[in-house]
């Protein structure tokens, strides 16, 4: 009998702060997602069904913005896994000061989005910011290149940034991944007289899969959830919004909370279908 | 052959160190160049006037940015010290049962923890500060820290229970054949060989719970809880562009974190390193 | 020994947290004394005061007061106050968010006069009494007046004044400084031709608020209307004022990164001399005179902004205010703190401790004549200048107009429509805003 209640009972407090603090607060917003409700209308809340997805979805403004955060997933998941993994190979060379280039590796995940936005901005500010500098100065252009005007360009660069912000963990998962390997198994290939090659094809990819995995769905919430840095580097403007900065405008600019309040589901629910499609990778459970 | 990679190596160590630091670097410069001098039209990467003022402004006792950002840096370590506490022991309890208990709807538990993982900020924030609210929990660090709880628990517990299904079970049922319980197995077995997922998921939270910026906004934008990462966005706004004074605050609200990866390091690196053998 | 030594640690942990859940209690209750404390009115210990009690204030930084100053407010009143100092942007996220969940953010708010519109119609803020003297000596408070009630009181001004670099004027051989718009296109095409000045004028173009405004008082100072009487566009003013943007967009007499750098980075550029011509905040007289803001000290003169024939014969003002919100529980202690603060002497003390530029004219004035504002040039004959280009007084959508309209103007700047298919674009949301 104790032995059945013990699981659950291990369980509770997660189960208690899940349910009390990320639940019950989605299933109010899909309430007020329901309602027409605008804040300068205060006399006039009503239950509207689903009238303000049926709005969202035939704006044009929300397909904008949708292109957009796709772009964004699809560029910052690329390169961060791909950058994320070699740099856990770098980071796993046995050197005498591997212990600080770890330490260094993490900094730029410790910097808060927005921070992280502004310190780019002033990388690519389109008058004399270090990139203008740098191309000036190596004879590359004769004047300051706008980085930031064009749609692709200003979002090619906002991915960039969430990617050098994302590397970090993609890299310490991988590295606590490829770490986590029991070294038995190694030696045994060895012994087995098993190549450098076909040992990381048979044993490391295989076995850090589930970790990139676990890498590429963090790094995909982080893609679509992008905000501080857009607002950073290219304030509120149409050009390189993505389906967040359009939520928080509705919300919180022009104080729609019922719409931006179905803005914001469409974004989870994308995030959701791309979630259960993480969730059977993540759920192929190790066996060594 | 060694020597060729010892080049590659050198050569990769540069570009990490570039592409990693150079922000910072930048951010650096900045926080010394006068302000005047940053809309210069030159190609000149260092300002001719060098000034310390930012710093000066900051760091010397009594000024008033100097003294918000000092409590905004005692603020995110309290939530972090906070957060920790509450955090670890309850995904690892989580971890522990569903990696290692078979019991009814195991993997339903875990499937809904996992996908809360895409829940955005946005999606919860406004009826928590309505709970908030009814519960007078605002601008109180604790209640703060249970809402970063909240939101690192999925992933945590995920790379635990991963951690922890790497751990034979043959190890803790011989110990259990030996009399022990299951606490006591668990404290025996499985802990000791699970320091270093522990102390990386220690590391992973504290530097999430250092970049927080909408959820204590909202929740606790007092002066008494705010964080720096608020407080650094604070010199940036309407009518006051303070760039150099923002690089500067950026730059020292990086150090205690960077400090902590620092220290960290040793703790992380060889625990993590006791499982592997160099392949 | 070290893994011992983690698994300690490890349970000792676990055992503060049983701990820190049950010491939670007693800390929480005293959390909750404290918010009490704010919001219950006449509290017990300040009765020895004359009313007493507390008030919570929520500000941006440049409008905290000193705490001698905040000392003096308590000691004369008995009413304690309780700072929150939020940054700008976040203010409006604050109110927002409190307001969605019924409740008082704070008791004393900052209040943006483009925020009035949509605080008014949220029903968040408590009408405020004001005397007939001060109406009169406050031009801005209209601004912050809707069908008759005063919403909020202004404590710092701020409204568009013209500024020029008389060196370069000197150095291109211009004698006079500019009456007319046209005059000043003029003399930014002479300043490029000569070598004098690259790009002499400062125009903000990024996706942001202050370009939209920049438009408004462009328009208004143009053509003196903006809006018409049903809060459409006046296509004549604004056309106008847009196709005079698009010109200097074209001959290149705008830095191409204001395109993308912040308004406040495109006003800026005069401070180094990069820009000649500027119309933009009050703040510029002290900036101008300011060795840390500025290289170019003395060359910098403030002048009336131009118009259309001669110079323009209104302003537009963009001042703060303070207000008290609807859900404040101390309603009378916040309405003594704003009294206090925006009165004529706080005023004064506070241009002197927070450089913030007094709403009523005859403390400007006195700052003026007294020397305690330097350079001022033209900044007492423009304030005399203020109106406001909304008749019906700010309107509850200003923020989604405001979006509509820089982002057509930044479009416009980054030559992806021309300035008839932007005044189109953002006509069409205006027009659809209105009718609502």
């Amino acid at each position: 009998m104790r032995k059945k209640i013990l699981p659950y009972l291990l369980l509770s407090p997660m189960i208690l702060i899940m349910g009390v603090l990320v639940f019950y607060p989605i299933i109010a917003t899909f309430s007020y997602s329901l309602k027409k409700w605008k804040l300068t209308a205060p006399n006039d809340i009503h239950m509207v069904g689903l009238r303000n997805y049926a709005a969202i979805l035939k704006s044009d403004s929300f397909w904008y913005s949708f292109q957009n955060t796709l772009f964004i997933l699809a560029v910052v998941v690329l390169l961060t896994t791909v950058l994320g993994f070699l740099t856990s190979i770098f980071l796993n060379i046995d050197v005498k000061w591997s212990g600080i280039l770890l330490a260094v590796a993490m900094l730029p995940w410790a910097l808060p989005p927005y921070v992280n936005g502004i310190l780019w901005k002033f990388v690519f500010s389109s008058g004399y910011g270090f990139m203008n500098k740098a191309v000036i100065g190596l004879g590359l252009a004769d004047k300051p290149i706008e980085w930031l005007s064009s749609r692709w360009s200003l979002l090619f660069i906002v991915s960039l940034v969430v990617t050098w912000r994302s590397i970090p963990f993609t890299a310490l998962v991988c590295l606590a991944g490829r770490q986590s390997i029991p070294g038995g198994l190694y030696e045994a290939a060895r012994i087995d007289g098993g190549s450098k090659r076909t040992i990381f094809q048979m044993i490391t990819l295989p076995l850090m899969l589930p970790f990139l995995a676990i890498g590429i769905t963090s790094t995909s919430v982080t893609a679509i959830n992008v905000f501080d840095e857009i607002i950073a580097l290219s304030g509120y403007s149409d050009l390189g919004k993505n389906i967040l900065v359009e939520s928080y405008m509705t919300t919180f600019s022009f104080l729609d909370f019922g719409k931006g309040s179905a803005v914001t589901y469409l974004v989870m629910l994308f995030a959701g279908i791309l979630g259960i499609f993480y969730l059977r990778s993540l759920n192929k459970e190790v066996e060594y | 052959m060694k020597f060729g990679k010892k080049i590659g190596y050198f050569i990769a160590l540069v570009i990490f160190l570039i592409l990693t630091l150079g922000p910072f670097l930048w951010t650096f410069v900045l926080s010394i160049t006068p302000e005047y001098a940053m809309m210069e039209k030159t190609t000149r990467l260092l300002p001719e006037v060098i000034t310390y003022d930012n710093y000066r402004e900051l760091l010397t006792s009594g000024t008033q940015k100097g003294s918000i950002l000092i409590t905004g840096i005692r603020n995110a370590l309290k939530a972090v010290g906070a957060t920790l506490i509450l955090g670890i022991p309850i995904a690892m309890m989580s971890a522990y049962a569903l990696s290692r208990m078979e019991f009814k709807g195991r993997l339903l538990i875990k499937n809904l923890l996992l996908i809360t993982m895409v829940i955005p900020v946005m999606a919860t924030i406004i009826p928590l500060f309505r709970l908030f609210v009814a519960r007078q929990w605002l601008d109180d660090v604790f209640w703060l820290s249970t809402v970063y709880v909240s939101s690192y628990l999925p992933m945590i517990t995920w790379l635990m229970s991963n951690y922890f299904a790497t751990i034979p079970k043959e190890l803790e049922e011989a110990a259990q054949i030996d009399g022990c319980g299951r606490l006591s197995s668990f404290l025996r077995i499985i802990l000791p060989t699970s320091y270093p997922i522990i102390l990386s998921a220690a590391l992973i939270m504290f530097l999430n719970t250092w970049s927080q910026f909408q959820i204590p906004l909202i929740l606790a934008s007092s002066l008494e809880t705010k964080p720096v990462a608020i407080v650094v966005s604070e010199f940036m706004t309407k009518d006051s562009v303070q760039y150099g004074l923002t690089a500067a605050a950026g730059i020292i609200a990086v150090l205690p974190p960077a400090a902590a990866a620092l220290i960290f390091r040793r703790f992380l690196v060889s625990g993590m390193m006791g499982g592997a053998v160099k392949g | 020994m070290k893994k011992r030594l983690i698994s300690t640690l490890l349970i000792l942990s676990m055992t503060a947290v049983m701990a820190a859940g049950c010491s939670k209690e007693p800390a929480s209750d005293s959390n909750g004394d404290k918010t009490e404390d704010t919001s219950s009115g006449s509290n017990t210990e300040g009765n020895e005061g004359i009313e007493g009690g507390s008030i919570t204030f929520m500000a941006p930084d440049w409008a905290i007061p000193t705490d001698d100053q905040l000392k003096a407010f308590t000691d004369e009143t008995g009413i304690e106050v309780t700072v929150n100092e939020v940054g700008w942007d976040d203010i409006r996220d604050k109110m927002v968010t409190a307001a969605a969940g019924g409740q008082a953010v704070a008791d004393v708010v900052e209040v943006d006069w483009s925020w009035v519109g949509e605080f008014y119609a949220a029903d968040w803020l408590e009408p405020l009494e004001v005397s007939d003297e001060v109406k009169a000596d406050m031009p801005t408070l209209e601004t912050f007046t809707k069908d008759g009630n005063v919403l909020a009181i202004p404590y710092a001004n701020d409204y568009r004044l013209s500024y020029y670099n008389t060196k370069q004027y000197e150095d291109a051989g211009i004698k006079d400084e500019p009456q007319t718009w046209d005059e000043v296109y003029a003399n930014c095409k002479t300043l490029k031709e000569k070598g004098v000045c690259d790009y002499p004028f400062a125009l903000p173009l990024n996706a942001e608020e202050k370009t939209s405004t920049y438009l408004m008082w462009l328009a208004y100072t143009m053509n003196g209307v903006v809006f018409n009487d049903d809060g459409t566009l006046n296509k004549d003013s604004v056309l106008a004022a847009l196709k005079y943007e698009e010109q200097l967009i074209k001959d290149e007499l705008v830095d191409p990164a204001d395109k993308t750098s912040s308004g406040m980075d495109a006003y800026k550029r005069i401070l180094s001399g990069s820009a000649n011509f500027l119309t933009g905040p009050t703040s510029f007289v002290s900036k101008s005179t300011n060795e840390e803001d500025c290289s170019v000290i003395g060359q910098i003169t403030p002048i009336l902004v131009p118009g259309k024939d001669a110079k323009a014969t209104v302003t537009m003002a963009l001042p703060e205010a303070l207000g008290v919100t609807k859900f404040s529980e101390n309603k009378d202690a916040a309405k003594k703190f704003i009294e206090w603060y925006t009165s004529a002497e706080m005023q004064e003390a506070l241009n002197e401790t927070n450089t913030a530029i007094p709403t009523l004219n005859s403390v400007l004035k006195k700052l003026i004549d007294n020397g305690k504002i330097q350079n001022a040039g033209a900044m007492m004959e423009q304030a005399e200048l203020i109106a406001s280009p909304f008749p019906g007084g700010v309107p509850s959508y200003y923020a989604e107009m405001s979006n509509a309209m820089y982002n057509a103007i930044n479009k416009m700047a980054l030559g992806e429509m021309t300035a008839d298919e932007a005044y189109a674009e953002m006509e069409a949301k205006v027009t659809e805003l209105a009718a609502e």
